[in-house]
């Protein structure tokens, strides 16, 4: 049923991680964990399914000495994000 | 959250609840708005009253509470930014707005250093602030503040019209409406 809709947005994490980044213009990993309510774990492997789909930027640095992981959405990331909520659209318009 | 197979109607939910929760923690700013609206109302009716009332020469050195407003935000500002964990592109703008309109009160200030400060200076001053107000109304969608930046510049206009003492006045009540009573709105919505 749901053959057009990206199987990389698709699923419950990653459109919820895309939905947060979406709005802001970066965020830090401890940001996503808070709102997604997700483990460490699961959110990295998330995470890198997304930086590898080009999806997303994911910056390792460093802010007082701890170490910081900052995500960013992308211009091929909100094209995506897009076009799945205009997928979804005509799915909910034909149900 | 976990991957599982998802019907269109929980992608929607997922989506409007994340973009809700992203919203919720949009920089509040209203405790610039509280602290530069309270510093510059004092600021405003206190040189009114040493200057009518009070018969004060130097009724100006009421200004001398702008520095502990820079000190303030400097350090506020050190502190958001260390506990900052997300930026948004409004919160960036609005950074960048009032630097600029920081700056431009300054040279403003510079300017009407040299001109003097007996010719009309009040009305540029409120000038700035309905400027100010206004777009950051529009950046945040907050009608209160778009209203009070209006408020602010039809004030301008008004006080040319009237003496240099009371000018003052018109400032305070363009800072009344611009910022203070938007600004509480804006407290009380956030939380």
């Amino acid at each position: 049923m749901f053959k057009d809709l990206d199987p990389i947005l698709h699923s419950q994490l990653r459109l919820a991680v895309m939905s947060l980044l979406i709005g802001v213009k970066e965020a830090e990993f401890t940001f996503i964990k808070e709102k997604t309510n997700a483990t460490a774990g699961n959110l990295s492997v998330q995470i890198q399914k997304l930086k590898e789909a080009g999806y997303i930027d994911v910056i390792k640095q460093f802010k007082d000495n701890y170490p910081q992981t900052i995500c960013k959405v992308t211009r091929q990331g909100i094209d995506a994000f897009e076009q799945y909520v205009a997928n979804l659209q005509t799915y909910l318009g034909k149900g | 959250m976990k991957e599982e197979q998802i019907s269109a109607e929980q992608s929607l939910q997922v989506i409007q609840s994340m973009i809700s929760k992203a919203r919720q923690d949009m920089s509040d700013n209203s405790i610039y708005f509280l602290v530069w609206g309270w510093i510059t109302f004092i600021g405003c009716s206190g040189q009114f009253i040493l200057l009518e009332l009070v018969k004060y020469e130097k009724h100006y050195l009421v200004w001398l509470l702008v520095p502990v407003g820079v000190v303030f935000s400097i350090i506020q500002g050190i502190k958001e930014e260390k506990q900052r964990k997300v930026s948004t592109y409004v919160g960036d703008s609005m950074k960048y707005l009032w630097m600029g309109m920081g700056i431009s009160f300054f040279v403003l200030s510079m300017i009407l250093t040299k001109l003097g400060w007996g010719s009309p200076v009040f009305p540029f001053f409120i000038l700035l602030y309905g400027l100010g107000t206004f777009i950051s109304g529009l950046f945040l969608r907050f009608r209160p503040l778009i209203a009070g930046g209006i408020t602010a510049w039809a004030l301008a206009v008004g006080s040319v019209f009237v003496s240099y003492s009371y000018q003052m006045l018109f400032g305070a009540a363009a800072i009344l409406f611009s910022y203070i009573i938007p600004a509480y709105m804006l407290r009380r919505k956030s939380k």
